[in-house]
Order: structure tokens, then C-alpha cells, then sequence
């Protein structure tokens, strides 16, 4: 009789903050819980995205990211429902949060439009088993892509190249703008087999990798074996000095399938 | 090299912008603007430039407790009446120390308000009670439009000379009146605004904008392609304004105005909602570091 396989998820995140800005200045946000096989609690992964001009995104896309990944029960449900009532509950988290503005003009963009950012949230379930599988949920144009022996078989969301650069969907801070988040949020699902990648990234590479898929450039396949923070430093700078990607932070997280067990969350910045 | 994504024009802490108001201080300021909650011409410009640096300003506003990002600079001028001095010209009308540099960053701009007072906007925005101001209207005197565009030029040349990768620099002027100092020193009014239209960076030259005001309820013209039936001073005004660019173009659509091929940046008998509208739609880029 054969071996049983066992899979697990390798993981790693890499981030570069835009040309010109310092680290600290990084707006995205990124992390992983690797779940629990024994109990069945899928591993979980989350980007986002804060906009450019958005009121203290860095915090939103912080308050996102953290409760995503909360062990006591305030991660949401992957299917639209469970999103919405969740991104409801972030709204009330931000809202009453304890504020102290600096400035009138602080007061009124805090008042007036809030914070916004892309959200990409994915699941692994049947880790440790063989036939592990992701769900993702996906509001803006932070994009994962599942790769298979140097393929992309499924994206979420589905945006072509012309898609990215217009005014994104994301997760909004007002509570006005719960029906177009439910309206635009976008959900898939896939199975994984050992050697499967799934790509996370945010707009400005993953515009990168859907142009270099759709024009058969296979440069975009270094992101499935990128190993080190100044490889991938260094191709982003190579991609942006060559036209090929905005400057814009640049966020990417790897979860690998593999035979054996699981390594830990690396962000490498 | 060309880049292969799509790329719109922003400003940047790197590439900031640059916004020059022109202001008519002239005598007929001071008439009461028609459906304009009994405010005079003077007092509905001061209304619509303190709301645009205050969105200015409010576009700056990156991090909580942290200061301004210099996105802007800004510079603002009267013409006719000078409160400095009393007398009839073209001085800064930017506040305090601020007006010796004509054209100063936001943020110090932002940090040197006249005063803070509780004040509806043409908007009506429910929430807001604290508008700082940092323009107070003004009037008396003619109309000495072509000073005013001699003196924004050699400031606005000397801008772009120090930031040759920014956009080019956004000059709107506000009027009622018909011109008086033209020509001054040997160049009428349309000489003088193509000079002002000639200052460029590397992305392109100045965008010349005109807002004239009608006292009077009257039919408003906004952004047109010609202006075959409007009266004077509409012709005048129109031709120094400058071709729409393709991102003011995409902001006034975005507004539900409908443009023909060849728009320019000129609005005849505007009321003081058109004005904030036609402010808005001449200044909004994003703004993006890197």
C-alpha cells in the first residue's frame, strides 16, 4: 500500500515599500496563521492593500490583517456573508476607537471618507491530508494566483491588465459603503496538489504577472522560487527601472505546498 | 522609456504641484452674488479658495499625528485693491510672513490660517464646524488683470525652474470684470497670459484657467469649445484659457459635464457652486509618492 502524503504549506512574504519612501511608510500589510491540523483549523492568509490617499491607512490595513488572523474567534467566515457582517465589525472596531486629531484637516478626512484598502483573504483546509484546498475572498486588486508546473490555473480576482491603475474596490471604514463592497467582493475556491503556489500580491505586481502571463513572458515565474529579500528587492527594482511595474509598495506572499512539514512566516522587508 | 502599465499624471513629494489663484479685488467685487446666501462676488471667491485649500490641505493628510506631506504649493493673488498697502495693484494675498514668498508649501500654508471659524461650505458638508481661513475678500479699484498675470508668471517660472518634473503648474483666475491694465508695459491681456501659458516642465506647459462671475442670475457656460454666442468679456477670456488636459477632461466628466473635443478651462457666469465645481475639476490629480 502506498504512503499516505501529508501536505503542508511553506510560507514567505516579501514586501518593498515605493521608491522614495522609507520602510516605515509601507501601507501594505500581510500575514499568516498556519492553522491547526490536528484540529482542522484551516491555515489562513491575508494582504492588504492601504490607498494612497486614504486617512491613516497603514492602521486600517493593520486593524484588517490582525483580526483576519485573531485566534479568539473575530475571523471572519470566507463566503460573502460571513465578509460582510466582518467588515461591519471592523467598521465599528475603527469607529470607536479612541482618537485624538491633530489637526481639523485630520478630523475631516477622518470624518468625511475614512480609510480604505484592498483585501485578499485566502484559507488552506485539509492540511496534513492529501488533498488539501484554498478559498479565497477578494475585494480590490490585491490578486492571488494559483500556480501549477509554471501555469496560473485560477486567479481571484479575475482582472485583466487594463483593469489595474482605475479606481479600486476595497474595504472602506464608512458604514455607507457596505452594499458596494457586498457587490463587488469576489470569492473561489481550488484544490492544491504537493508543488501548487499560491501568489499573493498586491496591484503593482500582480498587474506585472497578469501582462507577463497574458504576453508569455516567463519572467514571472522567478516569484515561485524568489528565496531571499534582496533577490526580490532586486527584481522589483529591475521591473520598475525597466517601466514594467508602477512604483508602488510592492507586497508578496508564497505559500508552497509541500510533502513535508511546514516552515513559518518569514515577512522579509 | 515607456512604461507598460498605465500610468496617470500625480503629484508626489518628489513631483509636487503647483496652484496659483488669481483673484479680482476690483470695486465690483463687492456687488451681492445672486443665489448665493447674500454673499458678495468677494466673499463667495474667499469662500471657494479657503474650500479648496482646505481639500488641499485635507489631500495632504497621509498619517494620524503626523504633519502635512508637501504634495502642493500653493500661491494666491489679489488684484485691484491692495489691503497692504491701500492702494490699487497686485500684491500676495497669501497670509502674514507667507506673502513675501508668493508661492509657499502647503503645510506652512496649512499651519498659518487667519483664523478658524465655524463656516458652511458651498457644500453643505453636515459635519464640518471648524474651517480655517487663510484668504479674506476684498475689493475696491479697477480691474488690473495683466499685472496680475505679469507678477504670477515670474513666480510661477521660477516654481517650475526649481521642479522640472512636477506636472506644470495650475493658474485659475477668478473674475467679474472686464480688464483695465491692458496693455501693460507694451503686452495686452493676451500676450501676458501666453507668456504665463509658456512657463513648462518637462510634462507640459501651464494650465491657464478663467472663471468669470455674473452677479446676476444668468445662463452658466462651462468648459466650452467656443464661444460664438456669448458676450464680452467671454471672448477675451476664453481664448487665453488653456485646452483642457486630459486629466481635467476626466475629472469634468466625472462630474456629469458634457464636453466637446477642444474644451477649454473657462466657465462664463459662474455661480459660487459652479465656481467650487469648476476649482475641484482644475486641481483634482492624485496624489502618490514615488
Amino acid at each position: 500500500m502506498a504512503d499516505r502524503v501529508t501536505t503542508a504549506v511553506e510560507l514567505v512574504a516579501f514586501a518593498v515599500a515605493k521608491a522614495g519612501s522609507a520602510d516605515a511608510e509601507w501601507e501594505d500589510g500581510t500575514g499568516y496563521d498556519p492553522g491547526d491540523p490536528r484540529t482542522g483549523r484551516p491555515a489562513r492568509l491575508v494582504v492588504a492593500d492601504g490607498a494612497t490617499e486614504a486617512y491613516d491607512a497603514a492602521h486600517w490595513v493593520g486593524q484588517l490583517v490582525d483580526a483576519f488572523l485573531a485566534p479568539d474567534g473575530r475571523a471572519p467566515a470566507l463566503d460573502p456573508a460571513g465578509l460582510d457582517a466582518w467588515f461591519g465589525r471592523q467598521q465599528q472596531v475603527w469607529a470607536g476607537a479612541p482618537r485624538a486629531f491633530a489637526t481639523v484637516f485630520e478630523e475631516h478626512k477622518f470624518l468625511e471618507s475614512g480609510s480604505f484598502a484592498t483585501f485578499l483573504g485566502c484559507e488552506v483546509h485539509g492540511l496534513g491530508g492529501p488533498e488539501p484546498r484554498w478559498v479565497a475572498a477578494a475585494l480590490g486588486d490585491t490578486v492571488l494566483f494559483h500556480v501549477r508546473d509554471g501555469r496560473v490555473l485560477a486567479q481571484v480576482p479575475d482582472l485583466a491588465a487594463e483593469d489595474f491603475g482605475v479606481t479600486p474596490d476595497g474595504v472602506s471604514t464608512q458604514p455607507g459603503q457596505r452594499a458596494r463592497m457586498r457587490g463587488a467582493l469576489r470569492t473561489r475556491d481550488g484544490a492544491l496538489r504537493v508543488g501548487d503556489c499560491l501568489l499573493l500580491a498586491t496591484d503593482a505586481l500582480a498587474e506585472w504577472v497578469v501582462r507577463a502571463v497574458r504576453d508569455g513572458d516567463a519572467r514571472w515565474r522567478e516569484l515561485t522560487s524568489v528565496d531571499h529579500p534582496q533577490v526580490f528587492r532586486d527584481l522589483v527594482d529591475r521591473l520598475r527601472a525597466a517601466g514594467d511595474v508602477r512604483n508602488d509598495d510592492v507586497t508578496l506572499l508564497r505559500a508552497h505546498v509541500t510533502p513535508t512539514e511546514a516552515g513559518v512566516l518569514v515577512i522579509c522587508r | 522609456m515607456n512604461p507598460s502599465y498605465s500610468q496617470a499624471p500625480v503629484f508626489s513629494r518628489q513631483t509636487p504641484g503647483c496652484i496659483v489663484l488669481l483673484v479680482d479685488r476690483s470695486d465690483s467685487m463687492g456687488m451681492p452674488w445672486a443665489g448665493s446666501e447674500g454673499l458678495t462676488l468677494a466673499q463667495g471667491a474667499a469662500r471657494a479658495i479657503n474650500k479648496l485649500l482646505f481639500q488641499l490641505c485635507v489631500k495632504s493628510t497621509k498619517e494620524a499625528g503626523k504633519p502635512l506631506r508637501p504634495y502642493f504649493y500653493v500661491g494666491v493673488y489679489g488684484y485691484g485693491l491692495c489691503p497692504r498697502t491701500g492702494l490699487e495693484g497686485v500684491e500676495s494675498a497669501l497670509p502674514g510672513a507667507l506673502a513675501q514668498r508668493a508661492i509657499v508649501p502647503l503645510p506652512e500654508l496649512a499651519d498659518s490660517p487667519i483664523d478658524v471659524r465655524s463656516d458652511p461650505s458651498a457644500d453643505a458638508l453636515p459635519r464640518r464646524s471648524r474651517m480655517p481661513v487663510w484668504y479674506e475678500p476684498a475689493h475696491g479699484f479697477r480691474t488690473p488683470m495683466c499685472a496680475a498675470m505679469a507678477l504670477a508668471g515670474a513666480h510661477v517660472a521660477e516654481w517650475a525652474r526649481a521642479f522640472p518634473r512636477s506636472l506644470p503648474p495650475i493658474v485659475a483666475n477668478i473674475t467679474d470684470g472686464l480688464v483695465t491694465d491692458s496693455p501693460y508695459q507694451g503686452v495686452d491681456l493676451a500676450g501676458w497670459a501666453a507668456r504665463l501659458r509658456s512657463v513648462r516642465t518637462d510634462l507640459g506647459h501651464t494650465v491657464l484657467l478663467n472663471a468669470f462671475l455674473s452677479a446676476d442670475p444668468a445662463p452658466i457656460t462651462a468648459f466650452p469649445a467656443h464661444v460664438r454666442d456669448l458676450p464680452e468679456p467671454a471672448p477675451e477670456l476664453f481664448a487665453i484659457s488653456s485646452e483642457l488636459p486630459e486629466q481635467m477632461v476626466r475629472n469634468a466628466r466625472a462630474e456629469h459635464i458634457d464636453l466637446e473635443p477642444g474644451a477649454r478651462g473657462f466657465v462664463f457666469n459662474a455661480d459660487l457652486a459652479m465656481l467650487v465645481r469648476f476649482l475641484e475639476i482644475g486641481t483634482r490629480y492624485e496624489v502618490r509618492d514615488g
